[in-house]
């Protein structure tokens, strides 16, 4: 493994983990809870809050799974990327408008953040997400495992037993 | 079916069942909690079909807010809804457990609700270093036995009284105050309450 690999495979790791923690934490809680808060950051008509605040842990789980395990890497690390983005936005829109928010929801009840916390970890999380997109091949992967497979496939395709 | 196909499901299959497995470790933190409260905290008939219970915070703003709502819900529903309070100080509002503790001791002496409402009426007047002299006064106006009273706020078995309320909302996993539960449902916040919570008493009174 190269030393670009193992720098991508441990912010794949990192990401990865982080997001499973995170959508943990939200499922752990009761949902309305976490629509509370996605409430305070005023960013969504009332009627999809609660629908959102029930997908998003299941989001953060898939996406960070994905990454840990290094399932569809580059198509995970581009969702995460996207995940991170979004809260940027969101993050850096109530820090814009000065809305108080005592807690940013990021981990549910678990951790607390404030906003501006929150936004610095997003915006180390998103450079991760960048490198980890970019060096998406990794030997310590389930791609790897499932690109072998192709590849023996078409090694037996090329000698065929007689 | 070739091996890279199936190599494929399997790898997804890990994702999606590691995902599903998480949700369940993380649910299976919640615990029941005790809607138990001293008599003095409690409002509306015993037997009556419906129970609300709220856990709040006398410092904080969104208590405040979510009074008004609350006591409508309350009108409407008279003498069909049983209301609980329970304490629930925020950690990061330093003056919120004192409040509580004045508020229990008015309450055993049958004027809880009184001074409730006086903690949210004016929450500005005793959020601030002079807390303790306002206190004072709201138990004086409120004529207190005022000797009982102290003698309360410096009883262990006040600061108990919160303590198990913490407990509860521990228990039921309570991050943000207020927080409602009507028949177990949880409403967090005024927005919630007021959206919907008549609806739900609805559906729940037709039960």
């Amino acid at each position: 493994m190269t030393n670009r690999q193992k720098v991508a495979l441990a912010a794949r790791l990192i990401v990865g983990a982080v997001l499973i923690y995170a959508g943990a934490s939200k499922a752990a809680g009761p949902v309305e809870e976490f629509a509370y808060v996605i409430s305070a950051y005023d960013i969504l008509p009332k009627d999809f809050v609660l629908p959102a605040a029930a997908l998003m842990p299941w989001i953060e789980l898939l996406v960070g799974w994905a990454l840990l395990l290094g399932v569809q890497t580059r198509l995970a690390a581009a969702a995460s990327g996207a995940l991170f983005a979004a809260f940027l936005t969101t993050v850096g829109g109530t820090l814009l408008k000065g809305i108080a928010l005592p807690n940013c929801g990021c981990f549910g009840d678990a951790v607390h953040l404030s906003p501006a916390q929150a936004f610095a970890m997003d915006l180390v999380l998103a450079g991760l997400c960048w490198y980890a997109y970019r060096e998406s091949e990794n030997p310590a992967s389930l791609d790897s495992w499932v690109e072998a497979g192709y590849n023996s496939a078409r090694g037996q395709e090329a000698n065929p037993r007689r | 079916m070739s091996t890279p196909f199936l190599r494929r499901i399997a790898a997804a299959a890990m994702v999606v069942a590691l995902s599903i497995a998480s949700m369940l470790v993380a649910r299976g933190a919640r615990r029941p909690f005790s809607p138990q409260a001293p008599e003095y905290r409690r409002k509306g008939p015993r037997d009556a079909k419906v129970l609300i219970v709220e856990f709040s915070d006398f410092e904080c703003p969104a208590c405040r807010h979510a009074e008004k709502p609350l006591k409508d819900l309350l009108a409407l529903y008279d003498g069909k809804v049983r209301f609980v309070f329970k304490h629930f100080p925020l950690r990061m509002h330093e003056r919120a457990r004192p409040a509580s503790i004045a508020a229990e001791c008015a309450g055993r002496q049958g004027r809880f609700w009184e001074y409730h409402d006086r903690l949210y009426e004016r929450q500005e007047e005793w959020t601030n270093p002079k807390m303790d002299s306002v206190l004072l006064s709201y138990a004086a106006t409120l004529k207190l036995d005022m000797d009982s009273w102290q003698a309360c706020r410096k009883d262990p078995a006040a600061a108990r009284e919160i303590e198990a309320d913490l407990q509860d909302g521990g228990n039921a996993w309570v991050g943000s105050t207020p927080t409602f539960f009507i028949d177990g449902k949880r409403f967090v916040g005024a927005k919630q309450l007021a959206e919907r919570g008549t609806t739900f008493v609805e559906k729940e009174l037709k039960k």
